[in-house]
């Protein structure tokens, strides 16, 4: 244990003098200037995009195509993490006591203030900080957390099942590339916004597909991390029978 | 403003010691937990670099999903390393 603290010290001590040398000696220093094309995105982003949120406009619509193809990376990977945990009965659990009243009076208050920030921060997306991706697993963790305090039994009792949300992901996806596809109809090129898509639906700024890219990323990305967390929470033991039986 | 770089230093030198704490610990519950402690350091420190987008992806991602998963996944073997 001292030895540990010892050489966490000696590490710290190190990094400290490190980063001293390097500034007194070489006087690096940050950048006190936009970049050109970080002035271009500042400058043009609201007359491109109908979006005041650049990062937003960069993401799902200068560099759509990019994001469309990073949702279908993740949707393989989870659909290949359902595919080596599936089991092929029926998940029947023995245990349906989670915690205590307390835990669940609490949990209860954090999965609503946790689904309502993770809304906001999904519809949102194309106005403030925030967007489809970080609402999305912020409304995973609301999964994350009644697993362990009211049981996986008590969310398959209610019809909630990894291989139906990882089917509602697919339908979400399907969602992001009818929205991305739909433009080409018109003979535009593909994932075009502002020539599309309308900038306002009944006076509200919705930035043309930005709103429903970050919509449909939103229940695709919750979806996705919800199905992961329950064919992870399926005891170890269930899998063990399976082996034994044959299954 | 002399704040933010200092912010910036602390925050990185404690993410330094939550990922030395991180590996050299045998109790992967704990390590877990170092390993959240230094992404909400380095939640910070993006925040001080003005980035709040990615504030929000990282805080979600690295300290909620990412440290349940480990949990889930460590409730599948053992907790202590030999």
């Amino acid at each position: 244990m001292s030895k540990r603290i010892l050489v966490l010290l000696i590490i710290t001590i190190l990094s400290l003098l490190t980063s001293l040398l390097i500034t007194l000696l070489l006087g690096v220093k940050a950048p006190t200037s936009i970049r050109d094309l970080g002035k271009y995105y500042v400058a043009n982003t609201i007359q491109d995009t109908a979006s005041p949120e650049a990062v937003t406009a960069i993401v799902w619509d200068y560099r759509g195509l990019d994001t469309i193809y990073e949702t279908t990376v993740l949707y393989m990977a989870i659909v290949g993490g359902l595919a080596i945990s599936t089991i092929s009965r029926k998940v029947q659990l023995k245990t349906r006591i989670g915690l205590t009243g307390i835990t669940r009076t609490a949990t209860r208050i954090t999965v609503l203030l946790i689904a309502t920030i993770a809304f906001a921060i999904a519809l949102h997306g194309h106005l403030t900080p925030g967007g489809g991706f970080p609402g999305g697993s912020a409304m995973a963790i609301t999964a994350m957390l009644i697993v362990p305090v009211y049981t996986l039994q008590s969310l398959l009792e209610r019809g909630v099942t990894s291989t139906r949300l990882v089917a509602a992901r697919g339908l979400a996806l399907t969602a992001i590339g009818l929205v991305a596809i739909l433009p080409v109809l018109r003979g535009l090129e593909a994932v075009t916004n502002q020539k599309f898509y309308p900038s306002h639906i009944a006076g509200m700024l919705i930035s043309g597909s930005l709103w429903f890219y970050n919509f449909f990323e939103f229940l695709a990305v919750a979806s996705g991390f919800a199905a992961v967390a329950l064919y992870l929470s399926i005891p170890e033991e269930l899998y063990r029978e399976e082996l034994r039986g044959g299954g | 403003m002399i704040v933010t770089p200092i912010v910036i230093a602390i925050a990185l030198l404690l993410s330094l010691i939550f990922v030395y704490l991180a590996i050299t610990e045998k109790d992967l519950l704990k390590a877990v937990v170092f390993s959240a402690g230094q992404s909400i350091c380095y939640a910070i420190l993006l925040h001080a670099m003005a980035a709040p987008d990615i504030v929000m992806t990282y805080l979600a991602v690295s300290v909620g999903l990412y440290s349940a998963l480990i949990v889930f996944v460590i409730s599948k073997t053992e907790r202590y390393e030999v």
